[in-house]
């Protein structure tokens, strides 16, 4: 009878988390498209070298000062900066450092989220209330606010520095959405029977509980990716991001932004790269939102 | 360094009182002032002070509402204003005899005791008076600023009033180009009226002048203030009537202010000068100004002590190119330690080390035994330079082959500041010296001599025979004897080649359509005598 219960409750979860949604998602233009545009961009991001060269002119930190601001010409198919430097290498080169703010922060922030999130769900008291108190007080902070305040204090500025200040104002709204699914699942009667079996708390959180709630928060981390990529932009444009002599979308746009109507080339290409990676994660994320949401007919 | 900042701002400051070609003569006084009703909004950043021997960042305000003892105009002439003459026959002892019938805007007379009297009280070191260094030179100024404790006496030995309208000063050294320190923009040598010192706080707020204007309220903070034309004013009468004052934190917003027509006369922006011409038309004004950009170096690091490097640097820049590109075009490469508006300059006198020639340079460099490690351009942050050090940057690694040039900004003002006083600024860094007189003394003095003020702002450089070439200028009978020694300066300090002279500033200013002509002197419109339609 037990037995019964616990397969039944069991494998329609995993059906539907499982092969079945996942199969027809991955058919359908609206993961196709997104993933594939990502993909490019993914391979850019590894080997930006070969395909910035591609015109010729490959080299980021190559500048002509006499040129600066002249729109597109042959061999320079974006233009040039203020500084004189191919705005299509420097777009190629940029989307490596956005990709990677993107991608680390939100490991980064979702490795947080998991750990506060199931702690709080799965062992409720005290632990929660403290735990929950802490993610509404880092909820509170503005977002923008606090990595103004945290970024202007930190001396050097890299790739992985700023990730770290986007991950730490970054994390409560996955931790919340954890701590929720994971106090959906503590109850049921599959965890308790692994309970009455005298599995490990580990082994119940790591093989039952987490691979069950877990679907909500990766889709909010898809889009979350997207979040950042334009947070670390905004941040970078505002001159507290990424410093030269990095290369990233957010600096060009900054260094475009006072000559926009003199020069529009110079911010419009890096914005278009921009956009459609952060449409291409934001799309990726819907299309497995609805490819995970038990409640899909 | 943080003088020369404010120099700056002071001669954009500066040119508040007169236009070009007043001279003014206490009997020639009115020029007539129009009787049209006429009002100006003058964007500027917040005060610090209006009291004149305090502020360092409110020239505009404060020389509209008062008269200096003498003019300078823009071929460098320096006429009386409110004195009737300024006399010496040794370049030491000065004798000031002020003009009849000037009184303050209270009506209390101005007479040799305003100006001894405030010039002590500025002098008196525990006041802590900003500008008090503009008087440093007056013998018994050190009596008031001893190194340790309290001052025994109040009064300055070498200022004495030896009548109602004359007073002498003597000066620690013959200085030549003392008439020049008397002119607008210094305005630590401004009078003040008895009423000022019944409470001092409120006269910050309500200054009480000489001037061609008088305020109509106090100053509150970051609120808009206005004054008007005042009837007593024996120089030149103001054009305009009606001048308000509105500051601003963010001078990109009163650009688009002008823009807008909320305001009619701002100081143009670094950020803009590239869209200013696009934006503003013929109502872009770009005048020369006593201002010069330069770089510094650590000349205690050996990667730079050698004057090799330093040309190479120097030839290495393509300074016409970064005009063009950072500046739009407004500024004027640098061939000189001072800028052609300095009486006596002789552009072109740093020659091929400041021509463009990326040949040469590597060239030299070589032979300097060539450059290892990674070069840090330091700059302050916040400050709207980051474009101009990137291209430095850029021009420095691409035509002198060195791996990593990389134009670092430190936090804030303060902090790079620090890095120059205590010596541990790790490369070349921003320089920037703005005179607030148009004489070369000011400039080569300040930064090439460790008598001035800013001799960190240069590396800590000095040599002996800079030293005496000046000290033969200050006792130099004519202006053209002193010239003709400030080119030997330039010529010294060149073959050491302590720093980098890279542009000549030229203070730009954008105005709303309503403004029909901006006169202006040392770089700065004269507020007076703006005509607005």
């Amino acid at each position: 009878m037990t037995e019964t219960v616990i397969s039944q409750t069991i494998e329609p979860t995993a059906t539907i988390v499982g092969k079945r949604s996942w199969g027809r998602a991955l058919l359908t233009p609206s993961f196709l498209v997104p993933a594939v545009v990502l993909a490019i961009l993914i391979l850019i991001a590894l080997l930006p070298g070969p395909i910035a060269g591609i015109f010729g002119h490959g080299d980021p930190h190559a500048c002509d000062l006499g040129r600066s601001t002249d729109g597109p010409a042959n061999g320079h198919p974006f233009g040039f900066d203020l500084q004189g430097c191919d705005v299509y290498a420097n777009v190629i080169y940029g989307t490596r450092s956005s990709l990677s703010v993107g991608l680390l922060t939100t490991v980064l922030a979702m490795a947080v989220a998991l750990v506060v999130g199931t702690a709080a769900g799965m062992f409720g008291g005290w632990l929660d209330t403290v735990l929950s108190r802490l993610t509404d007080i880092f909820l509170g902070f503005p977002f923008l606010l606090g990595a103004v305040v945290v970024l202007g204090s930190v001396g050097e500025r890299s790739v992985l520095t700023v990730s770290l200040v986007l991950a730490l104002f970054g994390w409560p709204t996955m931790a919340r959405l954890t701590r929720g699914a994971v106090r959906g699942v503590r109850g049921a009667e599959f965890v308790q029977a692994g309970q009455a079996m005298g599995l490990s708390t580990w082994r119940i959180v790591t093989r039952y509980v987490l691979p069950s709630s877990i679907s909500p928060v990766l889709v909010l981390a898809t889009i979350t990716v997207g979040g950042v990529i334009v947070s670390e932009s905004s941040l970078t444009y505002l001159g507290i991001g990424l410093q030269p002599p990095a290369v990233s979308w957010g600096l060009e746009l900054s260094a475009a932004s006072g000559n926009f109507e003199r020069a529009p080339h110079m911010l419009i290409f890096p914005a278009l790269f921009l956009v459609i990676t952060v449409l291409a994660i934001i799309g990726l994320g819907d299309a497995l939102r609805t490819a995970l949401d038990p409640k899909r007919s | 360094m943080r003088r020369s900042v404010i120099g700056l701002i002071a001669i954009a400051a500066a040119t508040t009182l007169v236009a070009a070609g007043c001279g003014p003569t206490g009997t020639s006084a009115s020029a007539g002032g129009s009787a049209a009703d006429t009002s100006l909004v003058y964007a500027t950043g917040e005060p610090d002070h209006l009291t004149p021997g305090r502020q360092t960042v409110a020239f505009d305000q404060v020389m509209a509402l008062f008269a200096p003892l003498t003019w300078i105009d823009n071929s460098n002439k320096v006429t009386d204003l409110a004195a009737k003459s300024v006399t010496t026959t040794d370049n030491k002892n000065w004798t000031i005899t002020l003009r009849s019938g000037w009184k303050f805007q209270n009506g209390e007379p101005v007479t040799a005791q305003s100006y001894v009297k405030a010039w002590n009280y500025e002098a008196y070191g525990p006041h802590a008076w900003e500008n008090s260094g503009e008087l440093a030179e007056i013998v018994g100024y050190t009596d008031l600023n001893p190194a340790k404790g309290k001052p025994k006496t109040t009064e300055m030995s070498g200022l004495k009033a030896t009548g109602t309208d004359t007073f002498t000063v003597e000066l620690t050294h013959p200085d030549s180009q003392f008439p020049m320190q008397l002119t607008q923009a210094q305005t630590g040598f401004f009078p003040m009226p008895e009423a000022a010192y019944k409470d001092l706080a409120a006269y910050d707020r309500k200054p009480i002048g000489n001037g061609p204007y008088e305020m109509t309220e106090a100053w509150k903070d970051n609120q808009p203030f206005t004054v008007q034309a005042w009837k007593g004013y024996q120089g030149p009468k103001a054009v305009t009537q009606k001048v308000t004052f509105k500051s601003y934190t963010n001078m990109d917003t009163a650009y688009t202010d002008v823009q807008a027509g909320n305001a009619d006369v701002v100081f143009l922006p670094a950020d803009k000068m590239t869209s200013a011409k696009g934006d503003f038309g013929d109502h872009l004004y770009s005048f020369d100004s006593p201002g010069i950009d330069y770089l510094g170096f650590p000349l205690w690091n050996k990667k730079y002590s050698d004057p090799r490097v330093r040309e190479a640097i120097s030839m290495s820049i393509n300074r016409q190119e970064v005009n063009k590109a950072i500046y739009g075009g407004l500024y004027t490469p640098a061939t000189a330690l001072t800028p052609p508006d300095m009486a006596g300059t002789q552009p072109g006198i740093c020659g091929q080390y400041c021509t463009f020639n990326p040949t040469q340079a590597k060239k030299l460099l070589a032979e300097a035994g060539g450059f290892s490690g990674e070069m840090d351009l330091i700059y302050p942050g916040g400050d709207g330079l980051d474009s101009l050090y990137q291209a430095y940057a850029n021009q420095i690694r691409q035509n002198l082959g060195i791996a990593k040039v990389v134009a670092k900004p430190s936090a804030d003002w303060a902090s790079y500041y620090a890095t120059l006083t205590n010596s541990t600024v790790a490369g070349p860094h921003f320089g920037h010296w703005g005179a607030l007189y148009t004489s070369q003394q000011n400039t080569l003095r300040s930064l090439f001599t460790t008598a001035g003020g800013c001799y960190f702002c240069t590396g800590k450089y000095h040599n002996d025979d800079v030293d005496k070439l000046m000290a033969k200028a200050d006792s130099a009978t004519t202006q053209s004897e002193a010239n003709t020694y400030y080119t030997q300066v330039q010529k010294r300090v060149l073959q050491d080649f302590p720093v980098v002279p890279t542009f000549f500033d030229r203070y730009s200013y954008v105005t709303s359509t309503k403004v029909t002509k901006l006169p202006s002197i040392e770089g700065s419109p004269v507020i007076s005598q703006i005509k607005v339609s």
